[in-house]
């Protein structure tokens, strides 16, 4: 019925005018009927139309109550209120302005974080049927859940197909494939045969990958691999024939099997890969490493299935639970390692894989729920100022809206238009806030996943980010205008009207102003002192220094495993890469280094002086003269040379805190030490602390061997070079270099170490930058809002002030009156904020360095700040009304 | 609304009475107003100002549907005519009254 009435109506927008004109007809044929009736009657004729019309009333009264009946009431009202409420707003541009760009900062930092959010942890993967995929995980009585795999292990439960439909695994990999200016490191990913039937993507030309590709060696003809739409364009230019033709990856034929389109992204969100190789070519790919020969020393795979039709969750992890055991036994001949594993329950769990497996989500899970909450407090306070302005303003324009109520506005039309302003105010702000929200989101994500990992991150925009940003328009439209709407049209009509001095009446108009006022000090004491804490463990983390100095250092990293040269013939190699750096310009000083400090990797082994405990080192390969290249103090010894070989004797570097381990209270240097394999190795020298995996934790014991003593055949080290002049400098020289002495390698990667420093604490720096920029927004709106709603007040109080002063009142007086208002609200509002904040801040307990959550000296320091903005932000209006000549005030009303 | 001769409203029984009236057949808004008034025996006086919003406001509900044709005297005249909707909620609208009335009518009956 409603929807006949909508057709109707629509119907009759369009035919205005011919309405009208039947309207008029149907209503003159039965005042004709009725006059013709009358003179039945026997009405005399001179009478008949008098007659008539006093029967039949005012023919135009009859005729705008059926036009009003055929028109939308709601409607027309609304865009009579939104034009309304439009010319209020430029009439106030100053307001207008506060109003929306808060809002749209609100808005726009929680759409932004939230796309992140969505990217990484909602978005499911673009495959059909996403929900039946699973990722496995093991439980091995380990604190935290173990999501990689070792290949035995997955080859035991590939064939499981009880309630699988498939099992696949998959390993982000970086392949060094053959272009035509040498080998080029291209983005990829080592998948097991049932990968693609798992994710059920048609491919977009020739076929995809399959079990019979998953074999040792590849399928009878050779290796295949599929690569992405993207590296068809790149390196084929979309050729229709690539379907067989040949690549040659770390120097081996691989066969062009398929393309795959490009919303297909295999199962890790955070990876795009560009070829997609078989699992069992990673002999070949990862050479000289083999993580399928190494076993259950290799934990390099991530493993997911899709459920058989029909099968739960529940039922799956029952029948894991019953398969555990047995594969756990086949997968290895180590007893102990079994007995081990056991012990701990050993077994596998399946859990909902509908948005793919990235262990992005496990490291950023946190930080962005810390962010998105701080974006929700940004968006509630801009939402209370909004609020407490508006309701300045409605009070300003009570007396006109008690008019209206009097003479008959119903309160549901008013607070209808007041509603209307605030969501034009809202949508305007909003809109400003999406529109700008996809920059930033970007932005942050290039922020938080910079670094060695490589990630990426879709943060488009997509339903659900279009469904929050609306879902946070109406509930800040809402939160915005009802408030205000209620409050300004609660009052008592009479009381208002006969007001007219509003003298002393402050405290008539309810404690909601005051509430909202104070708890937006609250609020943005909240977000100060947790803003100030993530900056002061920021802090504190950079001067907690490396133990050596990054300024003006670069690595430079070579991939050496896939060239032909080893053992002395590679460390010749590296000499004469050494001595053609250093003949550039600026540069000071060159070395090298297997693991390069803070970047996550780690290599350790165990020690013992003679006769004593084995004790863990941290280790390094590193080259000459690498503690000046470095800037790391040699206490006692010397720098390694060119001259420690093998053939030398196994020669080692301590720092302080192994030194000590090893060596308690007794000089370390010239004694010997041996491993867990009863290799023994001479201390050259003692050396500075260093910080070794991340800036987060303290340097650990480490100790240093010689990069020619390395065992592995083909290392690949990454050169360390003190220079002058930029980093970047480096790039083209250290490119010519390589392809002149190592023309089969990649291109050399140039990294900063300050750049590399910073990515190693992006989600850190991130949410320090973030919170700082929120707690200044804070502070700002929050000043705004005390500003405004006391000067609104007070302009409202011009007259009383006036004639207070007539009377004698001291200036000073006025000024403290007109200061303790907003004293009060934002005394409360700081007990308040604080009692929250120590409340709030236990959450970010985990993110802070050498911080106490309830660090006394941040707390004050936030309270302060806000007072003196809460100081500054009542002072002007106060001052304003001490300024107030009395009998200009007086006769102004 | 209608009026009875004492001049008292009758709440909410115009739009029963006009389609009880459309019942009889399709029918221009003149002559609902005199069947009423025949019918009741001049008892029910219907007000032109409250007929035509009725009839426009039962239109939009679905209940009327309107159409031009020509009156007894050949001239344009709007003719309303109950749909299968209206039929319906002449028939609830007849139940109704019935009950309430008898109701009324027991409750006043009683010493």
């Amino acid at each position: 019925m409603a929807l006949h009435q909508f057709l109707l109506k629509m119907w009759s927008l369009f035919r205005r005018r011919s309405m009208r004109r039947e309207f008029a007809e149907e209503l003159e044929f039965h005042q004709s009927l009725l006059r013709e009736k009358l003179s039945r009657e026997g009405v005399p004729e001179a009478e008949l139309d008098t007659a008539t019309s006093r029967r039949f009333g005012n023919g135009q009264r009859w005729h705008e109550r059926l036009t009003e009946l055929w028109r939308f009431q709601m409607l027309e009202n609304f865009f009579r209120d939104l034009g309304f409420s439009s010319r209020l707003l430029r009439k106030s541009p100053g307001f207008t302005l506060v109003a929306l760009s808060t809002l749209a900062l609100g808005v726009g930092a929680n759409t932004a974080v939230f796309s992140l959010i969505n990217g990484l942890l909602l978005r499911p993967l673009p495959v059909p049927h996403a929900e039946q995929l699973a990722v496995l995980r093991i439980e091995e009585g380990g604190p935290e859940p173990n999501y990689e795999f070792c290949a035995p292990l997955f080859r035991g439960l590939e064939d499981r197909h009880e309630v699988f439909a498939d099992v696949f695994a998959f390993n982000s990999d970086v392949l060094q494939v053959k272009g035509r200016s040498g080998n080029e490191n291209i983005e990829g990913m080592l998948v097991s045969g049932q990968f693609f039937r798992a994710l059920q993507t048609p491919p977009l030309l020739g076929r995809y990958l399959t079990p019979a590709d998953d074999r040792r060696g590849g399928n009878p003809e050779g290796f295949a691999v599929v690569i992405s739409e993207h590296f068809w364009e790149k390196w084929f230019a979309r050729a229709p024939d690539v379907v067989g033709r040949k690549l040659t990856i770390a120097n081996t034929p691989f066969t062009v099997a398929g393309v795959m389109p490009k919303r297909f992204i295999g199962a890790d969100p955070t990876r795009n890969p560009e070829i997609y190789a078989p699992l069992s070519a990673d002999p070949v790919i990862d050479a000289p490493r083999n993580h399928i020969e190494d076993g259950i020393h290799a934990w390099w795979l991530t493993v997911g299935a899709r459920l058989q039709p029909g099968v739960t969750l529940d039922q799956a992890n029952a029948s894991l639970a019953t398969v555990s055991l047995p594969i756990l036994h086949q997968a290895s001949s180590d007893a102990d390692w079994i007995s081990g594993e056991e012990k701990g329950h050993f077994h596998f769990l399946a859990e909902p894989g509908s948005k793919g497996f990235t262990f992005a989500r496990l490291l950023f899970r946190k930080p962005l729920e810390a962010m998105f909450f701080m974006c929700l407090g940004i968006l509630l306070l801009a939402c209370l100022n909004l609020a407490s302005l508006l309701m300045a303003r409605g009070a300003v324009r009570e007396r006109e809206l008690a008019t209206r109520l009097a003479i008959g506005a119903s309160r549901q039309r008013l607070i209808q238009q007041l509603l209307g302003e605030s969501l034009l105010i809202a949508v305007l702000g909003t809109a400003a806030g999406i529109a700008v929200a996809p920059l930033v989101s970007k932005s942050l994500a290039t922020l938080l996943m910079s670094g060695p990992m490589g990630w990426h991150l879709n943060t488009s925009l997509d339903v659900r980010v279009f469904g929050f940003a609306a879902c946070a328009t109406v509930t800040a439209a809402l939160l915005i205008g009802l408030v205000p709407a209620l409050q300004a049209t609660a009052g008592d009509v009479t009381e208002h009207i006969k007001d007219k001095q509003h003298a002393g009446k402050l405290n008539r108009r309810g404690i909601w102003p005051r509430v909202l006022l104070a708890s937006e000090v609250g609020l943005a004491l909240v977000l100060v002192f947790g803003a100030g804490l993530l900056a002061t463990s920021l802090a504190r983390l950079y001067r907690s220094g490396l133990g050596f100095n990054s300024r003006g250092l670069a690595n430079i990293a070579f991939s050496m495993d896939k060239q032909p040269l080893e053992g002395d013939a590679l460390v010749r190699l590296y000499q004469s890469l050494d001595d053609g750096l250093r003949q550039q310009p600026g540069v000071r000083n060159v070395s090298f280094e297997f693991i390069v400090p803070l970047s996550g990797r780690g290599w350790d082994n165990e020690f013992a002086a003679s006769g004593a405990q084995l004790q863990r080192l941290f280790l390094n390969s590193v080259g000459p003269e690498y503690f000046a290249t470095m800037d790391i103090p040699v206490f006692a010894g010397r720098e390694f040379t060119w001259a420690d070989e093998k053939a030398s004797g196994g020669k080692i570097t301590l720092n302080q805190s192994a030194a000590k381990l090893l060596f308690p209270g007794e000089s370390a240097l010239g004694r010997q030490i041996v491993d867990r394999e009863k290799h023994s190795y001479e201390v050259v020298a003692v050396v500075g602390d260093a910080k070794y995996r991340n800036m987060r934790t303290p340097a650990p014991p480490e100790g240093y061997i010689p990069m020619q003593q390395d065992e592995q055949k083909k290392l690949s080290l990454s050169a360390v070079v003190r220079t002058d002049g930029p980093v970047n400098a480096l790039a083209l020289p250290a490119r010519a270099l390589a392809a002149r002495l190592a023309p089969t390698i990649p291109a050399p990667v140039v990294t900063s170490v300050e750049d590399e420093l910073k990515d190693s604490l992006s989600t850190e720096r991130m949410m320090a930058v973030l919170s700082s920029f929120f707690a200044v927004c804070a502070l700002l709106v929050t000043g705004i809002g005390l500003y405004g709603t006391l000067s609104y007040a007070t302009a409202r109080r011009t007259s009383e002030i006036g004639i207070r002063m007539a009377l004698g009142a001291q200036r000073g007086r006025v000024m403290a009156m007109i200061f303790r208002e907003n004293g009060l609200v934002a005394a409360i509002g700081t007990t308040a904020g604080t009692a929250a904040a120590l409340m709030a801040s236990k959450a970010l307990a985990s993110f802070l360095y050498g911080t106490s959550p309830f660090d006394p000296w941040v707390l004050v320091g936030s309270v302060t700040v806000l007072t003196v903005i809460a100081s500054g932000a009542s002072l002007l209006p106060a001052l304003r009304a001490a300024r107030i000549e009395p009998m200009a005030a007086i006769r102004c009303e | 609304m209608v009026r009875e001769e004492s001049g008292e409203l009758i709440q909410g029984t115009l739009e029963m009475l006009i389609l009880k009236a459309l019942g009889r057949g399709p029918m221009h808004g003149y002559a609902v107003a005199e069947w009423i008034e025949q019918t009741s025996q001049q008892v029910l006086k219907v007000e032109e100002g409250a007929l035509y919003p009725a009839l426009h406001r039962l239109q939009l509900r679905g209940l009327l549907n309107a159409e031009w044709g020509a009156s007894e005297n050949n001239r344009r005249a709007k003719y309303y005519k109950l749909t299968a909707e209206g039929k319906k909620r002449l028939n609830a609208e007849a139940q109704r009254w019935a009950r309430l009335s008898a109701a009324v009518a027991f409750v006043m009956q009683t010493s």
